[in-house]
């Protein structure tokens, strides 16, 4: 686990407090994320999301949009993977689809062993609290809530006392290094500190998977990076299962595997190394000094 | 109950929004309660100025319609009865205050005590009321409405006969929902004389007390064949049924104060309404994110309603205890002010507390629960490509 750490990105901006914190914090707490090394070493290499011969449309008038067409791929549990395209490529229906807020006009889905095709959308509701973590690129925290309270709205969900309820969101904050901002409301909030406390929403509830669409997309590049190291740290000390779907070039250091998608088809072999390399070119050869692509 | 943080954070979100709608609902309420507290309030007004033992015998036309005076005196032979006195309208303006007209009657002088013991005027007042011609009792709400003493002259202008009469009060009627002005019958009688009229041979109504409360039925049917097929045929009723036929008319007018009430909470609900769907639209992108997180449609609808009954059956609550602290206030005021005496009567009892209450949820339920359904239904997918 340790060398998973100091594998993280040489550019990270990550302070070495939040590490500490969740050494000294989280793992002391009675409550455990998720996170087992040994179980997670066994489980790791099996796929998480296994999608087949996907198809979605959409209809406006009698136009027929494929949004996705045939699209077929599989993503290790454990894994950190980034779906990335231009505007219409059809990543966040695939997304929506991993996350189970979508459901496919063809094909099978299936995310944790469990095919999402042919489950109602209150069912769909169900399976998404337990087992997905979602992160907005706006955040979209509830204003009138503190920090707290934002992070433990998923808890709702689940029979949890209140003082469980509040120690796993806290548990869930100090992880993202915002153990001193429970009562802070979000208009008091950076950022960056915001998306740090949707995060710790999309943890708290210990999913097998975390789906970030564009977690970077309103975040300065300090805190996009801290937002991208803050990702990579929950795949690597928990062994979480990272999706996110991104424009942003960065992403290519911290993923460890990237699907790119145009017009709703997953492009592979050369065409996806030279999508990948476009994107290298794009950030300047900075990623070329990233650790995990 | 794991939700109620959420609800009353959303609740506190715009302060004067909730405020607004919360006191829309709380009026609603408040008119809806003191209105629901007329019918008992009637009732009770009833039973406290009716006795069981009292019936009052009018013409069977109506109680304008007059009976020849004569009918008294066979009333009064009637088996079972003890007493019976007649009253004919006076209807004395009373000019100093703008010709304000009371209910002022001529009658018979020495009837009124056997007729109205519990009425409880003093002995030497009745007897005062026998030695002056002039002589007037006077109930105790009118005394204290024009400031009126014992001993005090009055001029009274009648609005029936073609007379004007000074009176001397020499008696009150100690009861505080009596608004009555008792005059001698001889001195009617004898002005109308000395005008060369014929007198008074008229009877507006007999009040007759009755030795057993249980002939009074008896008695009644007695009465009304004594007047059979005559000139003027009687209609008796009790007392409290007098007085139920008086509010009568009241009655009807109340059924359309309730039904505009009605519309009124119709409207607020509306209103209400509005407010809901203005909120829900407002956090359309919120509630996006709550339906990503895993918020079923039930349990989304459940606390947008939640929320709307939330403040409804608050400003219901806070509705109900402003009706109550109005109705106690008049009680308070009637004792001091006795043109409110009446509504001293209306109470607000649980029955009308609980009905406020259902009301107030009503409210909430109706005013939440389109929107609610609204925001809940749409499939998760669409709200959130509708958002971002």
């Amino acid at each position: 686990m340790a060398d998973d750490v100091a594998s993280g990105p040489k550019n990270g901006i990550l302070p070495a407090l939040l590490v500490w914190s969740f050494l000294t914090g989280a793992l002391a707490s009675t409550w455990t994320i998720g996170y087992d090394a040994s179980s997670m070493a066994g489980e790791n290499g099996f796929p998480l999301i296994e999608i087949r011969n996907v198809t979605r449309l959409y209809r406006r008038g009698a136009d027929e949009i494929h949004a996705l067409a045939d699209v077929s791929l599989s993503v290790q549990r454990g894994h950190f993977v980034a779906f990335m395209g231009p505007s219409g490529s059809g990543k966040s229906t695939l997304m929506n689809l991993v996350s189970g807020i979508d459901r496919p006009d063809g094909g099978e889905v299936s995310v944790a062993g469990q095919l999402l095709n042919h489950l109602t959308e209150d069912e769909l509701a169900i399976w998404r609290s337990r087992h997905v973590g979602l992160v907005f690129q706006f955040f979209n925290l509830i204003p009138v809530l503190n920090a707290r309270d934002n992070v433990g709205l998923p808890l709702l969900l689940t029979d949890l006392s209140r003082d469980e309820r509040d120690r796993r969101a806290e548990t869930a904050l100090r992880i993202v290094g915002l153990q001193d901002r429970l009562d802070h409301y979000p208009r008091t909030l950076s950022g960056g500190e915001q998306q740090r406390v949707a995060i710790a929403r999309a943890l708290v509830t210990d999913p097998d998977l975390i789906v970030a669409d564009e977690p970077t997309g309103d975040l300065d590049a300090k805190n996009a990076e801290a937002t991208l190291d803050l990702l990579r740290l929950l795949k690597n000390l928990f062994g979480k299962t990272v999706v996110m779907v991104t424009h942003d070039p960065r992403a290519l250091g911290y993923a460890d595997d990237v699907f790119h998608l145009d017009k709703g088809i997953l492009l592979e072999g050369e065409s996806a190394a030279r999508a990948s390399e476009a994107l290298r070119m794009a950030l300047g050869g900075v990623v070329s000094t990233g650790a995990a692509t | 109950m794991k939700y109620l943080g959420l609800i009353r954070a959303n609740l506190g979100r715009n302060k004067l929004r909730s405020a607004l709608t919360g006191g829309a609902v709380a009026l609603a309420v408040v008119l809806v309660c003191l209105l629901l507290t007329m019918p008992a309030g009637m009732d009770t007004m009833i039973e406290r100025l009716a006795s069981n033992t009292r019936i009052s015998v009018h013409n069977k036309a109506g109680v304008v319609y007059p009976m020849p005076y004569s009918f008294t005196r066979k009333v009064r032979q009637v088996d079972g009865i003890a007493d019976a006195v007649s009253w004919t309208w006076f209807g004395g303006a009373y000019e100093e205050e703008g010709q304000v007209t009371f209910p002022s009657f001529a009658v018979e002088v020495d009837r009124i005590g056997s007729v109205y013991p519990d009425y409880q005027i003093p002995p030497e007042q009745l007897a005062d009321f026998l030695r002056y011609r002039d002589g007037a009792i006077v109930g105790r709400q009118t005394l204290r409405k024009y400031k009126w003493k014992l001993g005090q002259r009055v001029t009274l202008r009648s609005t029936v006969w073609p007379v004007k009469l000074d009176f001397r009060i020499v008696g009150e009627i100690p009861n505080e929902r009596a608004p009555h002005f008792w005059l001698n019958r001889e001195y009617l009688d004898q002005a109308l004389k000395a005008q060369g009229r014929d007198g008074l041979g008229i009877a507006g109504v007999i009040w007759v007390r009755v030795d057993d409360p249980n002939r009074v039925n008896a008695i009644m049917r007695t009465i009304d064949t004594m007047s059979r097929n005559s000139e003027a045929e009687t209609a008796s009723e009790t007392e409290a049924s007098y007085f139920a036929n008086f509010f009568g008319s009241l009655k009807a007018f109340v059924t359309i104060i309730l039904l505009v009430t009605g519309l009124v909470s119709l409207c607020i609900v509306f209103i209400a309404a509005n407010t809901a769907s203005m909120a829900v639209r407002e956090r359309a992108a919120e509630l996006a994110v709550l339906k990503a997180i895993g918020f079923s449609r039930r349990v989304l609808f459940g606390t947008l309603l939640a929320e709307a009954m939330v403040l409804a059956s608050s400003a219901g609550l806070l509705g109900v205890l402003i009706a109550i602290g109005v109705t106690k206030a008049l009680q308070g005021a009637a004792g001091w002010n006795p043109s409110l005496g009446p509504l001293g009567s209306f109470i607000v009892t649980p029955a009308v507390i609980v009905q406020g209450v259902f009301l107030s949820l009503f409210v909430g339920m109706l005013a939440g629960v389109v929107p609610s359904f609204g925001a809940a239904r749409k499939p998760v997918v669409q709200t959130l490509h509708e958002i971002f």
